[in-house]
C-alpha cells in the first residue's frame, strides 16, 4: 500500500497501458470477453483513482503526489509528476468517462471492438499524463500522442465523412501544438541563457524573467496550441465534424476530457509561465470568449443535426469557461474550473443519449426524430435532467459553474458579462427546443422509413443506465453540494491569482512608465 | 582495452594505419569472399552470401566498438578514427545491416543474382566509412566516387527492367557531374589554402582568421578562391545529401532502384554524405569568409518546404517516402545550421532515429510489394491493416516518427535540432520548419488512412475481406529477416523516443569528438 500511494499517479498513469497488454493476447473474435475485460480494467482504474480523492490534502495551493525521476538529463527534462486540485479533479473525470464510455459502447461498437479498446485504454494513458505532467516536454509528449488514439477511433469507428473529420482534427490540433512546441523551445532557451541550466522544470520556469514584448509574441504562439484544443471561436471549426462523426465514446471523451486540455493549459502554462502577457492580452481574449458565447448558441439554434447541436452548444460552454478564466478573480476562476468538470459530466451525458438515440432511430437529423417520450420514459427523464443541468437549472451543476463565473467576471468586465449571460438564455432556446422536437413532437410528421425505428424503440437497459448512472448523480451532487470540489480547487485558483498578482503589480509600473496608463 | 594492443601502438606507422581501418577492412574482406562465392554456382545459389553479409557487418561493428575510445589517424593523416567515426560507423554499419536484412526476399522475388548484390553493398559500406573517415580532400573524392560507383550499379541492379536502368542511368550522369562540382571546388580550395589535409586547412584558416600572421591581408586574393571552392564542394555534398536544387536525381532514382537498395540508398549515403559535410563543416566552413549559414538557411528551406510539397502530390508509397527523405534532409540540415556543440549532438541524433524510421518504413514496403499488392500505389493500400495487423501497426508508427509525433525518435530528434536552432536565434527558420512539419504530417497520416481506414468505394482488394494472420506471414515468401529488421527499426524508433538518453550521450561523445578536432 505505502508503494502504492508513494507512485500511485504513475501507476495510474499506466495501468491502462498494462491492461493493453492483458488485452493483446485475447483472441479478437471473442469480442464480448474484451469488452467485459476492458470495461473492468477501466472500473478498477477509476476506482484506484478515487484514493487520489481520499488522500487528497485539501488546505494547500501545492502539488502532491510528486514523483520526479531523471529522464533526459541533457535536455534537464525529468519525469515529474504532481497535481493540485485542479489536475486532481480532471484525473477523476479522466477515468471516469473513460469508464463510462468503454460501457456505453457495447452496442455501438460493432467490429474492430479489439483494436478499439486498445485504441480507448492507450488514450486514458495519455490522457491522465497529460494532466499530471509537471515537466513541460513530458507535458508535450503526453499531450501531442494523445491526439493518435482519438484520431483512430474517430476515422475507423466514425460516422459519414469520418476520414475527412479525423484528418481535419489531427491536422488542426497538430498545427496548433508544433507551434506552442516553438513557444516552449524559446522559453526553454531564454531560462537557459538567464541561468545557463537547460531544464524543464515548470515551477523553475515559472521564474523566467521575459520581456513583455516577447511574452506577448509567445503567449500568442502557446495561445494557438490551447485555442485550438479549447477551442476558441475563431479555431473550432474541427470541432462540430469531429464531434459529428466520432463515435459515441469517442464524443464524450473528446467533450469530456480532450476539451479541458485547452483550459489546463492556460491555467497550468501559458499564463503563469507568461503572465504579463496574459495581463495585457486579457480583455481581448474575453472578448473573443464572449464572441463564442454568443456563436455557439446562434449556431446551435439552427442546427438540424441532433449530435452537432450538442457539439456547437460546446463552443458555447467553453467560452464561458474561457471568460472566467481571464477575468482573473478568484470567483470567476473557482467557476470556471467548476465548469470545466461540469462540462465534462453534462455534455458527456448529452453526447451518450444522443448515442443511445441514435443507435436506436440510426438517424440524427432532428425532423426525423419525435415522439420518443411516449416509447421510453427512463430515456426521457434522464435525458431532461443532463438537458437542464447543462442549461443551467438551479440545483443542478451547470447552474453553480455559470453564476460563479458571472459573479465573478462582473467585476472586471460589467458590460461583457451581461452580454455572456444572454448566452445562458439562448441555451435554455437551443437545448429545451431540441428536446421538445426530439421527444415529444407529433411522430406522424416524420418522413416514413424511420417510422419503424419508432415502433421497435427500446428503453434504456440495465447496462445503459448504469453508463449515465454517475452523471446523474454527478450533476446533483454538483448542484447541491460543490463544497468537496471548490474546497480543493480554491486554493490552487488563489495560488494561481498570487502569481499572476504579483506581476500585476510590475505590469501596472511599466504602463504608469510608459504612460500606457493615459491612454 | 588499452593493454590489449599497447605493443602495436609502438611500431611503425603502417601498421598504425592499419589498425585506423580495420573496420573497413572488414567490411572488404567480407565483400571479396562474397564475390568469390559466385565462382561456385552450388554455393552461389545458397543463402549463404546472404549470411557471410551480416557476419561481416557483426564482425565490424565488433571492431568498432573494440577500438571506440581511440584515437587513430593512419595513411599521413588521411584517414581518422576518433569518437566521430564510432557513432557514425554503427549508424552506417545498421543501416548497412537492415539492408542486407531486407534483401533476401526482394531479390529472390526478383530472381536477381545473389553474391554480386551483397558483396557490392558491403563495398558499399566500406566506401561510406571510407568517407566518413577521410581527413583529406583527396580521400573524400576517392570514397565518394566508389560510394557512388556501388549505388550506381546497385539501383541500375533489375537488368531489363526499363525503370531500373532509367534510374541508374540518370542517377549515374547527375552523380558525375556532382562529383565533377567536387572535385572542381577541392582544387580551388587547395589553390587557396595550399592543404589538402582538412586539419591543416582547418589551422591555417584559423590563424589567419585571429591574425596570428599578422593580418587577414594574407588571405586577400585567395579569399574569392576559398569561397568559390567552398561553394562548389559543398553543390558536390548537397547533391548526396539530396538537399533542394540538386535533388532531382533522387525521386527517380528512388523510385526505379530495388526497394532494399532504395532503402540503403535513404539511410546510408546520406548519413555518410551528411557525416563528412558536418566534418568539413567543422573544420572549414564554419571559420569562413562568406557566411554558409545563410546559404543552408535557404537550402534547408527550401529542401523542407519542396520536399514536403511534391510528397504530397506523389500517389506511390516509394515516391512519397523519397520526397520525405529531402524534406528530411533539410530538417537535419537545421541541426547543422544551429550549430555548437548542442547543434552538432543534435543533428547526429537525428541522424540516428531517422536510420531506423527509414528503414522502418521501406521494409514495410517490401513486404507489401512482396505479397500480393501490385502496384505501391497509395490506393492500393486501402484496408491492408486489417490483413497485415503487424506490420501495418509498425508502418504507422515510421509514419509518426517520420511526421514527428512524440513517443517517437523522429519526435526526440526534431526537438533537439530545432532548439539547437532557437538557441543560436534562428527563429524564423525553426517556426518555418514547424509549420513544414504541421503541412508534412499530412501525407505521412494519408498513409495511415489508407491502410486503417478504408472507404468501400476504393477498396477493390481483397484486403479487408481477407481474416488477418499475424506477422504478416501470409504468402510464405516473408522472411524472418525482414520482419526482424521491422522489429529492430521498431525498437530503436521507439526506444529513442521515450528513453533517449542513452543516444543522446553517445551522440554527444561523438559530437565531443568533433569539435574537439
Amino acid at each position: 500500500m505505502a508503494f502504492f500511494m508513494k507512485y500511485i499517479l504513475t501507476i495510474l498513469i499506466f495501468f491502462p497501458t498494462v491492461a493493453v497488454l492483458i488485452l493483446l493476447p485475447i483472441n479478437k473474435k471473442n469480442e464480448g470477453l474484451l469488452r467485459n475485460v476492458a470495461t473492468l480494467l477501466s472500473l478498477i482504474e477509476f476506482i484506484a483513482s478515487c484514493y487520489l480523492f481520499r488522500y487528497f490534502k485539501p488546505d494547500t495551493y501545492k502539488f502532491q503526489f510528486i514523483e520526479k525521476f531523471n529522464w533526459i538529463q541533457s535536455f534537464g527534462a525529468s519525469y515529474f509528476l504532481g497535481i493540485d486540485g485542479i489536475s486532481l479533479f480532471l484525473i477523476l473525470l479522466t477515468t471516469l468517462l473513460t469508464f463510462v464510455s468503454l460501457l456505453s459502447s457495447y452496442r455501438y461498437i460493432k467490429d474492430h471492438v479489439k483494436e478499439f479498446v486498445i485504441l480507448m485504454l492507450l488514450l486514458e494513458t495519455f490522457m491522465l499524463g497529460t494532466f499530471a505532467a509537471l515537466d513541460v516536454l513530458l507535458f508535450y509528449v503526453f499531450w501531442e500522442f494523445m491526439l493518435i488514439p482519438m484520431y483512430f477511433i474517430i476515422g475507423m469507428w466514425g460516422t459519414g465523412k469520418r476520414i475527412y473529420s479525423a484528418v481535419k482534427f489531427f491536422l488542426y490540433t497538430l498545427a496548433g501544438s508544433l507551434i506552442m512546441l516553438f513557444g516552449i523551445i524559446y522559453i526553454f532557451i531564454i531560462h537557459y541563457q538567464q541561468t545557463g541550466n537547460f531544464t524543464f522544470n515548470l515551477i523553475r520556469l515559472y521564474n523566467t524573467n521575459i520581456p513583455v514584448n516577447l511574452q506577448i509574441l509567445l503567449f500568442i504562439a502557446l495561445f494557438l496550441g490551447f485555442a485550438i484544443k479549447v477551442p476558441i471561436f475563431p479555431f473550432h471549426t474541427w470541432l462540430p465534424d469531429a464531434h459529428t462523426e466520432a463515435p459515441t465514446a469517442g464524443s464524450v471523451i473528446l467533450a469530456g476530457v480532450l476539451l479541458k486540455f485547452g483550459i489546463y493549459g492556460f491555467f497550468r502554462f501559458a499564463i503563469p509561465l507568461l503572465p504579463d502577457a496574459a495581463l495585457i492580452l486579457a480583455p481581448y481574449i474575453v472578448v473573443i470568449g464572449v464572441i463564442g458565447i454568443l456563436y455557439g448558441a446562434f449556431v446551435s439554434i439552427v442546427q438540424k443535426d441532433l449530435k452537432r447541436l450538442v457539439a456547437f452548444s460546446s463552443v458555447s460552454h467553453m467560452g464561458f469557461i474561457m471568460v472566467g478564466l481571464f477575468a482573473f478573480t478568484a470567483i470567476s476562476i473557482n467557476g470556471a474550473v467548476y465548469q470545466l468538470l461540469n462540462h465534462g459530466v453534462d455534455t458527456g451525458a448529452l453526447f451518450l443519449f444522443v448515442g443511445m438515440i441514435y443507435e436506436r432511430m440510426h438517424t440524427r437529423q432532428i425532423k426525423d426524430l419525435g415522439g420518443i417520450a411516449k416509447k421510453a420514459p427512463i430515456l426521457t427523464v434522464l435525458f431532461l435532467t443532463s438537458v437542464l443541468a447543462s442549461v443551467g437549472l438551479p440545483g443542478l451543476n451547470g447552474f453553480i459553474g455559470e453564476f460563479l463565473i458571472l459573479i465573478g467576471s462582473f467585476r472586471s468586465y460589467p458590460v461583457l458579462t451581461i452580454i455572456a449571460t444572454s448566452g445562458i438564455i439562448f441555451a435554455a432556446v437551443y437545448l429545451l427546443w431540441m428536446f421538445q422536437r426530439v421527444m415529444f413532437q407529433d411522430p406522424h410528421d416524420q418522413i416514413a422509413p424511420y417510422d419503424h425505428h419508432l415502433e421497435f424503440f427500446d428503453d434504456m437497459n440495465l447496462r445503459e443506465i448504469i453508463t449515465v448512472l454517475p452523471l446523474i448523480i454527478l450533476m446533483f451532487l454538483m448542484g447541491f453540494y460543490p463544497a468537496p470540489f471548490l474546497d480543493r480547487i480554491d486554493p490552487s485558483v488563489l495560488h494561481f491569482l498570487t502569481m499572476l498578482n504579483h506581476h500585476k503589480i510590475f505590469y501596472n509600473a511599466i504602463k504608469i512608465k510608459t504612460g500606457l496608463s493615459n491612454a | 582495452m588499452h593493454n590489449i594492443m599497447p605493443a602495436i601502438y609502438g611500431l611503425n606507422s603502417l601498421e598504425k594505419s592499419m589498425l585506423s581501418i580495420i573496420p573497413e577492412a572488414v567490411v572488404i574482406l567480407f565483400a571479396f569472399i562474397v564475390l568469390f562465392l559466385t565462382f561456385f554456382e552450388k554455393i552461389a545459389k545458397s543463402k549463404n552470401s546472404y549470411y557471410l553479409s551480416l557476419i561481416g557487418i557483426a564482425f565490424s561493428i565488433l571492431y568498432v566498438v573494440m577500438l571506440s575510445g581511440r584515437n587513430l589517424t593512419g595513411f599521413y593523416g588521411s584517414v581518422v578514427f576518433n569518437g566521430y567515426d564510432v557513432f557514425l560507423f554503427i549508424a552506417i554499419l545498421l543501416s548497412g545491416f537492415l539492408t542486407v536484412l531486407v534483401s533476401k526476399d526482394y531479390i529472390e522475388n526478383f530472381d536477381l543474382p545473389y553474391p554480386e548484390f551483397y558483396s557490392i553493398i558491403l563495398f558499399g559500406i566500406s566506401a561510406m566509412m571510407f568517407l566518413v573517415a577521410s581527413n583529406n580532400l583527396i580521400m573524400v573524392f576517392i570514397s565518394l566516387e566508389f560510394m557512388s560507383i556501388c549505388s550506381y550499379i546497385l539501383t541500375g541492379y533489375i537488368r531489363g527492367n526499363a525503370r531500373s536502368t532509367e534510374a541508374a542511368l540518370k542517377y549515374l550522369i547527375l552523380g558525375t557531374f556532382a562529383s565533377a562540382f567536387l572535385i572542381f571546388g577541392s582544387v580551388f580550395i587547395y589553390a587557396a589554402v595550399g592543404h589538402l589535409n582538412l586539419n591543416s586547412i582547418h589551422t591555417y584558416l584559423e590563424n589567419i582568421s585571429y591574425g596570428n600572421n599578422g593580418s587577414a591581408s594574407i588571405l586577400s586574393g585567395m579569399g574569392e578562391y576559398l569561397s568559390i571552392g567552398l561553394l562548389l564542394f559543398m553543390v558536390g555534398l548537397a547533391f548526396k545529401m539530396s538537399l533542394f536544387p540538386f535533388h532531382a536525381w533522387t525521386p527517380d532514382a528512388y523510385d526505379g532502384a530495388p526497394t532494399p537498395i532504395t532503402s540503403f540508398m535513404a539511410t546510408g549515403i546520406k548519413i555518410a554524405a551528411f557525416a563528412v559535410f558536418l566534418r568539413i563543416y567543422v573544420l572549414i566552413y564554419n571559420i569562413n569568409v562568406i557566411n554558409f549559414n545563410d546559404i543552408l538557411w535557404v537550402l534547408a528551406v527550401l529542401s523542407m518546404t519542396f520536399g514536403n510539397i511534391a510528397a504530397i502530390l506523389s500517389a506511390n508509397v516509394k515516391r512519397l517516402l523519397a520526397y520525405s527523405s529531402i524534406a528530411q534532409a533539410g530538417y537535419i540540415l537545421i541541426g547543422i545550421i544551429g550549430g555548437g556543440f548542442y547543434g552538432y549532438s543534435g543533428t547526429l541524433f537525428y541522424l540516428f532515429t531517422y536510420i531506423f524510421m527509414t528503414a522502418g518504413a521501406f521494409a514495410v514496403v517490401i513486404i507489401f510489394e512482396n505479397s500480393d499488392i501490385a502496384s505501391l500505389d497509395i490506393k492500393n493500400l486501402s484496408g491492408i491493416a486489417y490483413k497485415y495487423p503487424f506490420i501495418s501497426a509498425a508502418m504507422a508508427l515510421f509514419m509518426l516518427s517520420l511526421a514527428g509525433i512524440p513517443v517517437t525518435g523522429g519526435f526526440m530528434g526534431k526537438f533537439y535540432v530545432f532548439s539547437a536552432a532557437v538557441k543560436s536565434g534562428y527563429y524564423w527558420l525553426v517556426f518555418i520548419a514547424l509549420l513544414n512539419s504541421a503541412f508534412a504530417a499530412y501525407y505521412y497520416i494519408k498513409i495511415i488512412v489508407k491502410m486503417y481506414m478504408p472507404v468501400k468505394e476504393d477498396s477493390n482488394v481483397s484486403c479487408i475481406a481477407g481474416e488477418g494472420k499475424n506477422y504478416g506471414i501470409v504468402n510464405g515468401n516473408i522472411s524472418e529477416g525482414i520482419i526482424l529488421a521491422v522489429i529492430i527499426c521498431l525498437f530503436f524508433t521507439l526506444i529513442m523516443g521515450v528513453y533517449p538518453q542513452i543516444f543522446i550521450n553517445f551522440a554527444n561523445y561523438s559530437a565531443a569528438s568533433l569539435a574537439s578536432l
